[in-house]
């Protein structure tokens, strides 16, 4: 099949895009608007980096990250593991601007600055609505990218560009679990012939996600309780207060979480990956059992890798990071909230192929999946 | 052309002995709206028309040519109206109200039609017109014929004061035969000024006098000299043939060797028929052939003619399937049912080659703004959450429902429906349908037929965008005038019409974009179709092959091959094969991208489309 027909009728026209970008940036067909990928004209090649890159082609993700990660650090619920930590960024301007503790921001600037990488792909939130992918080499443009964002532009075909360009040899990424899961493809190279310069890029940094959402569909829900121009920062709290908190001119507007939830992105509901497991390190929130404002302004890290520990320990050495004992029960409930991401994602899926047996793209790793 | 050069043998195409012929009838009056395959024949005309001391136009439409010719015909002038199969439809009303009412001075009307449809999208049968609104019509065969025939219709127009169709096909409007000239006239036919109680009205009452000018007609076609019988006295099987039927068939019958054992009518009247003269002619006959071209409209009234007198025939023809149903006759499915009715074995054919010829859809020139625009469009609409429903027109840019024009339309209809198909759709985006919609037409369209629809769709407020094509060119039938090009059809320069006031003047947003400037106009078209209501977007850029035939030496654009990535780039041949001008071609020897500088006129656009920044543009220099 063509590679063109092959994603549009296996990801897109089943709603399992997660928006990504891994198929865009390399060539005149695959395009993103407002979230949505399409395809302006159909290629005549039968194995395209388009659809190898997808993080919605059925893939064994167990011998992918055995490949990039030792077997004996991987734990079932959330992946590869060195260490979990919660941290923020010490600078308060960086926590000032971040959405929770900054840790993301200080990581990268710190990873530009001592050469762990020579450039990032970033999400450049603009406060949560029409957010886009940027090629960041300053710790400006680093900075100029804290904070998330609820729509999915197509972060990685800024990184897809950049490699094909060849500037920048050690490039890192920025991304949700979908995005950094198509960079780890990339980086296993599957089309020998044409790898579009994976060698280029550089260190993974996953960002927890629990979900996007449609671009139209929070733009409109944004209009409709605040000032969208003024909207500084999103950010849902805990699963208790039930809610998605907008920040207009410091403002805090709390929107039903009721409203939100059917603009959930459809690709988003077939995820099983709450914490980015293909990743030199993943950053999240803080959620501390006893309260949302006892870690409130802190983030959790999962280290995943050599590299990421270095980085971590870099950043501990040089004070860019501060460092907040983890509790004991951290890790569990981690793995609780993670567990129950892949739950859903599996429970979807099952539904979405009409079959207990079959879980479309996930068929290929479902010995990881066979007890859910 | 204008030689007064009696008895003087020409080769001539038939559009040429249509002009020919109407000089010698000294016509005062011309009018058309070009359609091929009859497009010349007012060209021509109007190149002449000083000289000869006629007036000729190309009109706005074809009802506009129609009926200024029949105007003209009330002040005793001999006019006319040229206009393909479609154009005759168009202007249905006017003729049928025009036979209704009869004609003072002698009125032609010349009619093309295009079996095989090879420059149109159908392959209608003008003689129903002629049978509807009761109108005699003529077929001719050779080029002398069609020459000898229009002043013959002149006189038979103003003998019966009736209207007279000539209907031509295309094999007729192109081929080429000798003609041997008649006398041109001193002066143009005589006008007369129009008398207080002259009267061309269309009335009800007249009907009968319109019937009673039938049987007049139907008298004096029974000794018409352009029906002819040729081949034995009694004849068992008898060909009866119509237009180009008779040469194929004195072509077959000669083949077939069977000259002297069956008969060929020739018909030159088509309607009204000479029933007596037929009559005659089937006496004794068990067998007929009909050769005719379209529809089996001969064949079906040599039938009730036969039938009405209870004469035992078998007809054969395009009704039973001795003749194909669609499709022009070629001397081949001539001699094919001549051999069926004769039983004459089909002598050998040699076949000149065995290799299939590669097929090749109809593209846009190379150059051709179209391409860009269509190429635009599809983008724009592929960003949309929705697909577009996009409705076609006629002109070039028909060919955009194909891969030239990357499958750009769901619906074409007739000339000028785009607007209102469109409006439709626009109109019901207020009820539910989630759709952006979009027609197009070109800049000749607008005025033909697009104004009327345009004002309805304006007027109600249709969520819909209109792009006018403006090419500056009536690009399809050979670049004639039209009310933007500010030249007329007898060479006079006059104020051009231009489109954006046009539409402007009428309430409605009108832009301008050049689509060859390809970002800028994908977020202008993108801009426009989230604009509620009716938007008007002129895509201006010439004709490209208007445009190589003003520049001295038009821009260079060659592919770099050292930065042409061949298959190594992402974009899958984008140039030649999505982008597919007929000037990107591909090296298979290098296996990069290439550019024919034959073929290239110029235009840069593959450049801009280029991922790899492989095409490159060098400057050319105005003439």
């Amino acid at each position: 099949m063509l590679s063109t027909i092959a994603l549009d009728t296996q990801v897109i026209k089943p709603g399992l895009c997660t928006g990504c970008g891994a198929c865009q940036g390399m060539c005149p067909y695959w395009d993103s608007v407002e979230g949505r990928t399409l395809c302006y004209f159909d290629c005549e090649r039968k194995s395209g980096r388009c659809q190898s890159f997808c993080p919605r082609m059925p893939m064994d993700l167990d011998a992918l990250r055995k490949k990039f990660f030792p077997e004996d650090t991987i734990i079932p619920e959330i992946g590869p593991f060195r260490g979990l930590y919660l941290t923020r960024a010490a600078d308060p301007a960086i926590r000032a601007k971040a959405q929770h503790g900054g840790t993301m921001t200080a990581l990268v600037e710190l990873a530009i600055q001592e050469g762990f990488i020579d450039a990032a792909v970033m999400t450049r939130s603009q406060g949560g609505l029409e957010p886009e992918g940027v090629l960041a080499t300053t710790a400006e443009e680093v900075r100029a990218c804290s904070g998330s964002s609820f729509q999915v532009p197509p972060t990685l075909a800024v990184l897809n560009k950049a490699l094909k360009e060849d500037r920048y040899h050690s490039i890192g990424v920025v991304g949700t679990p979908c995005k950094t899961l198509a960079v780890y493809k990339m980086k296993s190279k599957p089309l020998a012939e044409n790898d579009n310069h994976a060698d280029n890029i550089g260190m993974v940094f996953g960002l927890f996600c629990g979900w996007g959402l449609d671009w139209e569909g929070i733009r409109d829900l944004t209009a409709r309780h605040a000032d969208p121009e003024k909207v500084s920062h999103m950010d849902i709290p805990p699963s208790k207060y039930h809610s998605l908190e907008l920040r207009e001119n410091g403002e805090t507007v709390s929107v039903n979480l009721d409203e939100v939830t059917p603009l959930v992105r459809s690709g988003c509901r077939y995820c099983t990956d709450m914490t980015a497991e293909f990743a030199d390190l993943s950053v999240g929130g803080a959620r501390s059992a006893d309260g949302w404002d006892v870690d409130k302004g802190w983030n959790q890290v999962i280290v995943r890798s050599e590299k990421g520990m270095q980085l971590l320990e870099l950043a501990r050495e040089k004070g860019i990071l501060e460092f907040k004992d983890t509790p004991e029960t951290g890790l569990d409930k981690l793995k609780g909230a993670s567990m129950g991401k892949k739950r859903t994602g599996v429970k979807n899926l099952r539904q979405l192929t009409g079959s207990e047996d079959d879980l479309g793209y996930l068929n290929p790793s479902a010995e990881l999946f066979k007890d859910l | 052309m204008t030689a007064n050069a009696p008895g003087q043998v020409c080769l001539m195409q038939g559009n040429e002995a249509i002009v020919r012929g109407a000089l010698e009838a000294g016509i005062n009056f011309a009018a058309s709206y070009p359609g091929s395959p009859s497009s010349q024949v007012l060209g021509m005309l109007g190149k002449v028309a000083r000289e000869r001391n006629f007036y000729a136009e190309w009109s706005t439409n074809e009802t506009c040519a129609m009926e200024a010719c029949i105007g003209a015909s009330l002040a005793n002038a001999r006019s006319l109206c040229i206009v393909k199969q479609n154009g005759l439809l168009f202007a249905a009303d006017a003729i049928h109200c025009g036979a209704q009412h009869g004609v003072k001075g002698g009125m032609v009307i010349v009619t093309s039609d295009d079996p095989s449809a090879h420059s149109s999208t159908n392959e209608f049968d003008s003689r129903y017109q002629a049978m509807s609104a009761n109108i005699p019509m003529l077929e001719p065969t050779s080029m002398q014929e069609t020459k000898d025939m229009v002043p013959y219709a002149f006189e038979l127009s103003e003998r019966t004061h009736q209207m007279v169709i000539i209907r031509l096909t295309t094999r007729v409007c192109h081929g080429r035969g000798n003609v041997v000239l008649g006398e041109l006239p001193e002066k143009p036919h005589q006008m007369k000024q129009v008398g207080e109680w002259d009267r061309m009205v269309c009335v009800s009452y007249l009907r009968s006098a319109m019937l009673q000018k039938m049987d007049m007609l139907r008298q004096e076609f029974e000794n018409c000299p352009y029906n002819h019988y040729a081949g034995p006295d009694h004849p068992k099987e008898l060909i009866v043939a119509g237009g180009t039927g008779r040469l194929y068939g004195q072509e077959a019958i000669r083949r077939l060797g069977v000259g002297d054992r069956v008969g060929l009518l020739s018909l030159g009247t088509i309607w009204p028929l000479p029933e007596a003269y037929i009559l005659r002619h089937l006496e004794g006959v068990e067998k007929v052939l009909t050769l005719e071209e379209v529809d089996p409209v001969l064949e079906r009234n040599l039938q009730a003619i036969a039938g009405s007198h209870q004469m035992q025939i078998t007809f054969s023809g395009r009704e039973d399937g001795a003749l194909p149903k669609i499709g022009e006759l070629d001397p081949d499915n001539v001699a094919q049912a001549i051999s069926l009715l004769t039983g004459a074995k089909l002598p050998e054919k040699k076949i000149a080659s065995q290799e299939p010829l590669i097929e090749r859809e109809l593209t846009f020139c190379a150059g051709c703004p179209h391409r860009a625009t269509f190429h635009i469009l599809k983008k724009v609409l592929r960003q949309e959450k929705h697909p577009g429903a996009v409705i076609g027109d006629i002109g070039c840019y028909i060919m955009s429902g194909q891969a030239a024009g990357q499958y750009a339309f769901q619906a074409c209809n007739c000339m000028g429906s785009g607007i209102n198909l469109a409006e439709a759709l626009g109109q019901l985006t207020h009820y539910g349908l989630d759709q952006k919609v979009v027609t197009v037409c070109g800049d000749s369209t607008f005025f033909h037929t697009i104004l009327p629809g345009l004002v309805n769709a304006t007027y109600h407020n249709a969520n819909m965008l209109l792009m006018v094509l403006d090419n500056s060119a009536t690009a399809m039938t050979g670049f004639q005038p039209h009310p933007a090009t500010g030249i007329t059809a007898m060479g006079d320069q006059v104020p051009p019409m231009d489109i954006q006031k046009v539409v402007e003047g009428i309430g409605c947003k009108a832009e301008v974009a050049d689509p060859f400037d390809v970002k800028e106009t994908e977020k202008t078209i993108r801009r426009l179709l989230n604009t509620p209501g009716m938007n008007v977007l002129i895509m201006r850029q010439p004709c490209a092959t208007l445009m190589t035939k003003k520049k001295k030496r038009p821009v260079k654009v060659y592919v770099d091959q050292n930065m042409c990535l061949g298959d190594g780039c992402g974009c899958d041949k984008y140039c030649s094969r999505v982008w597919g001008c007929p000037g990107n071609t591909w090296d298979f020897k290098n296996n990069k991208a290439y550019i024919d500088p034959v073929t290239c006129v110029g235009c840069g656009v593959c450049a801009k489309l280029c991922p790899s920044g492989a095409i490159k543009v060098e400057g050319g220099e105005e003439a």
